[in-house]
């Protein structure tokens, strides 16, 4: 009988971690919950650092970013180019300790939610796509972030309380072995050619490429009809898959003549890496998407927090930009001249679960492909 | 005066405290501790997920089930579902049980090749094994199309159909039946075949009257796993099934899940139905293990022994060649020609000089690999070892014990098998955010996420190894002495070990490829090898993540190595 009372105590512990987990007072699935009233600690710091004029800024939050000793970063970017980014502002600041969670979006959206509505605040920073960072603005998750650097950056990628890093370019791309130069798509229309059909690749979720470049059309002079017309010849006799790199790798592979809407990051990494891979001349307009960065109204480590967006908007720019990413700052020209359609982040806000669905239907008609 | 007769509060307070102590045996509190674990782990899940299906912001709702199933394409969505998961578990059953019962019970040639037949190609994670698929048996670019068109002309093989898609999943999932099955054969008393032949059966009528029916409970356990299973495959049906436009139950699952705020009405109403359809299957294959004795290790003492395949020998010989080459050789021949180049292309003369060990030397600079194999290996064996011990037990309370709802027990381990990965990860990630205990940004969240998933195989394990043994082993023991824990140290453990390792060596296995779940739970220092996999493959290095597969395949192979030597110094004596 000597064990009775830790077995005892052991079944109770779980009987009684049952009962909180159901008694828990939120319903484990609502979305959000009451903020608190009035600024933050970190808000007040953010707010005490904007008011210093530029010349004391920098040396402030570094100041104060020494002190707070550390930084936690939850980010979407590719491990690759994490490593490289985070490895230049540790060089940078070494006195700093960065820790960084990194996931595809969606999760790093699922993540800070869960933590904020638990009251649990892992995070100083959050980078992400575009779609979860309108998302997180939405929930009013993040502080407003003002200063020199955020002035620097293009007005396509200026948001309330998130600021565009760099931009996620979609564009086609072809196997240069099975497409000869001259042959290529150089117009979006191009692509709805009955010659590709069984030889074009279209990716299952890029619903804010169909959607942006849908109403593009429309702006063109389209008709609704006739812009549907151009998606389901696409479609048409197209090889659906599901995620970009897959895509790009069965691209190199030659399973595809010609990928409707990859990065243009992929394409160029795999080209760089001397796979019969490329995107260029680019098919204009060009659809791209911003990817930002946004500070926690939560943040434990806000000086750190922010002395890593002013870096990651000065010096860190140059760093993606060397890894074949678009910069979001003007003087860098990120586009080069090409015209430029950006994803309308009001519309993926409203209108998209529209468009998600309106594209869903566009792909499913890529059935029935007889190769031969 | 004083008198011998007890009073009555005495007698009452002396019956109670005999009772009390019959409640609070050692028994009765390891039972209940691995019912308590296992409803916990179940049903806090469970509770998230039919929250999330039945609430929305406004209370009670059931737009959720019109959201998922209002689609007009809902029939074909069933056809497709069923057609694939029935595809796959037929194919993995036939493969498995043919296997298993060549290796345990035959003297067919070339046994050296099962154990990596087994394995393998469990270890190599969904995406890179259906990618290899791709590349050998796609029309345009299969290498093996390549190779028989001139023979045949034309393009014989097309993977991105629902066979293809069945072949894939059956292949990639036969090593759990085959591992099932080893253990079901290997606890077979011989005599009754034997009787069958001396009574002048044919091999084929003493397989198909003696050998199977005696096998029913892996037999139905494997087909249940593998329905559910592939009915909850995602690589597959989405590398495979897209292409031509073919949609299964979880890329719907996925789908609704990806979006923001992820649809949980509608997601938790698909899972609802894959509920159903697996607690009928639990119900129905309790039914089948019913009424029938399968016990076939009992006092008396048998050593399974070899039937000789004569002329079929070299046939079988030549099968088994022909599937190590299909399952093994093959895709694991693509990871390995993948890792060594800067790009995939198809073979040729020129592509040998770029070959090079480039992907694997990326590998040792990758910084957290150290640490994400590390704590694979600590989750891997943790978990494995958890489940079986905690099932082993479970599975004697299911099979064995007389304690009413014992049936409850068995639906309550299964029903992880349903529930998304994402949304135990949710779970976990809600309930442990809010406990006072410092759970949440540790391994030990990761620990009991992996111990949820695997709980419901772990339990199909024990329970089937548990129909075969004679209860007469036990009440022997007993007679002589031994008490309840000491008989299931002592003579139950060793009897189950062959179908605990086998469990074992799955649950470890598949838990280094686990990263639903993993991905919301993880934090910075606990990464996990499945983390690094899926990075690479965002990335978008297949090169790099084909090395990392084969550095996969080379450390789990040894690991599974160990295990068996170790078990099979405590199971049934092998010859």
């Amino acid at each position: 009988m000597r064990i009775r009372p830790t077995y005892a105590r052991l079944a109770a512990v779980v009987f009684a971690a049952v009962v909180a987990s159901s008694a828990c007072g939120t319903s484990p699935t609502s979305s959000s919950e009451e903020e608190s009233q009035g600024p933050t600690k970190a808000e007040q710091v953010y707010a005490e650092i904007e008011e210093l004029p530029a010349s004391e800024r920098h040396a402030e939050l570094v100041k104060r970013a020494n002190e707070e000793g550390a930084l936690a970063v939850y980010t979407s970017m590719t491990s690759e180019v994490t490593d490289e980014v985070i490895g230049a502002f540790e060089d940078a600041y070494g006195d700093l300790d960065v820790s960084v969670y990194r996931a595809d979006s969606e999760t790093v959206l699922q993540r800070v939610l869960q933590e904020q509505q638990a009251q649990f605040y892992g995070n100083d920073v959050v980078e992400s796509n575009a779609t979860e960072m309108i998302a997180l603005e939405q929930e009013g998750l993040m502080a407003p972030y003002r200063g020199a650097p955020r002035e620097t950056v293009s007005d396509l990628a200026k948001f309330d309380t998130w600021t565009g890093v760099r931009f996620n370019l979609f564009s086609p791309s072809w196997n240069t072995k099975l497409v000869k130069p001259g042959e290529q798509p150089t117009s979006w229309e191009d692509l709805a050619d009955p010659k590709w059909d069984g030889k074009l690749s279209m990716e299952i979720e890029d619903y804010d490429w169909y959607g942006t470049l849908h109403d593009y059309f429309v702006e063109q002079g389209m008709t609704e009809q006739e812009a549907d017309q151009v998606f389901s010849e696409m479609a048409d006799g197209a090889k659906i898959v599901k995620g970009h790199t897959v895509q790009g790798e069965l691209l190199s592979a030659g399973q595809f003549h010609v990928v409707a809407s990859n990065y243009s990051y992929i394409t160029d990494t795999l080209e760089r890496s001397g796979a019969p891979v490329g995107f260029e001349p680019m098919v204009e307009p060009v659809i791209a998407r911003p990817n930002g960065l946004g500070l926690m109204k939560t943040a434990e480590h806000p000086a750190a927090a922010m002395l890593f967006a002013d870096w990651l908007l000065t010096d860190g720019q140059k760093v993606m930009a060397d890894l074949g990413l678009t910069p979001a700052v003007q003087s860098m020209d990120p586009f080069q001249g090409r015209e430029v359609v950006p994803v309308d982040t009001d519309k993926l806000l409203k209108q998209g679960d529209e468009w998600s669905k309106q594209y869903e239907e566009v792909v499913q008609q890529g059935d029935e492909v007889e190769s031969d | 005066m004083a008198t011998a007769s007890p009073t009555f509060p005495s007698a009452w307070s002396r019956r109670l405290s005999t009772g009390l102590r019959g409640l609070l045996t050692l028994k009765a509190l390891i039972l209940l501790v691995v019912v308590g674990v296992i409803a916990y782990l179940a049903l806090v899940p469970l509770y998230y997920l039919l929250w999330g299906t039945f609430f929305g912001e406004d209370g009670f709702t059931l737009d959720g089930f019109a959201r998922a199933y209002g689609d007009g394409r809902m029939g074909q969505l069933i056809f497709n579902s069923l057609a694939f998961s029935i595809g796959a578990a037929v194919i993995s059953l036939v493969v498995g049980t043919g296997l298993a019962y060549l290796n345990v019970r035959t003297d067919v040639p070339f046994k050296g090749l099962f154990f990596a037949a087994s394995m393998i190609p469990l270890i190599i994670p969904g995406i890179l094994y259906t990618v290899s698929w791709i590349l050998l048996a796609s029309p345009d670019i299969g290498l093996i199309n390549a190779a028989v068109e001139p023979i045949v002309g034309g393009s014989p093989l097309n993977v991105f159909s629902l066979w293809g898609m069945a072949w894939v999943e059956g292949l990639h999932l036969s090593p759990i039946v085959f591992l099932l099955m080893v253990a079901a054969f290997r606890s077979m008393d011989p005599a009754l075949e034997e009787s069958a032949l001396m009574s002048g059966a044919n091999k084929w009528t003493v397989f198909r009257k003696v050998t199977v029916p005696l096998a029913r409970p892996a037999i139905v356990a494997s087909v249940l796993i593998m329905v559910v299973r592939s009915l909850e495959s995602f690589e597959v049906p989405a590398l495979l099934g897209l292409q031509n436009g073919i949609y299964v139950f979880t890329s719907r699952i996925y789908f609704t899940l990806r979006t923001y705020p992820p649809d949980l009405n509608a997601a938790g109403a698909l899972a609802t139905g894959l509920l159903v359809l697996a607690a009928l299957g639990v119900l129905l294959s309790n039914r089948l293990g019913k009424g029938r004795n399968f016990q076939t290790v009992s006092g008396k003492g048998f050593r399974p022994r070899r039937m000789e395949l004569g002329r079929l020998r070299g046939v079988m010989g030549a099968g088994i060649i022909l599937y190590f080459i299909l399952t093994v050789l093959a895709p694991l021949a693509v990871l390995i020609y993948t890792s060594l180049l800067p790009f995939y292309r198809a073979p040729s003369m020129s592509v040998f000089g770029e070959m090079g060990l480039q992907n694997y030397r990326e590998l040792l600079d990758m910084e957290q690999a150290g640490t994400a194999l590390k704590n694979s290996l600590i989750l891997g064996v943790g978990s494995a070892t958890l489940v079986m011990l905690f099932m082993a037990i479970a599975g004697w309370l299911v099979v064995r014990s007389r304690v009413p709802g014992r049936q409850i027990v068995d639906q309550l381990s299964f029903l992880p098998l349903v529930i998304p990965g994402l949304v135990l990860g949710l779970s976990l990630a809600f309930v442990y955010l809010r406990s006072p205990i410092p759970i949440y940004g540790t391994l030990f969240i990761l620990l009991i996420a992996y111990c949820t998933r695997y709980m419901p195989y772990g339990m199909r394990y024990a329970v089937t190894s548990m129909h075969q043994i004679s209860s007469e082993l036990e009440e022997s023991a007993q007679a002589c002495g031994a008490g309840w824990w000491q008989t299931f140290r002592r003579v139950l453990l060793p009897l189950l070990s062959p179908g605990l390792i086998a469990g074992w060596v799955y649950i470890m296995v598949v838990s280094f490829r686990e990263l639903s779940s993993s991905i919301l739970l993880y934090s910075p220092g606990n990464e996990v090898l499945s983390i690094l996999i899926f990075e690479q493959y965002v990335n978008g290095q297949f090169t790099v993540l084909s090395a990392l597969g084969v550095v996969m395949v080379l450390t789990l192979v040894v690991l599974v190595s160990i295990a068996y030597k170790v078990g099979a110094k405590v199971g049934l004596k092998q010859d």
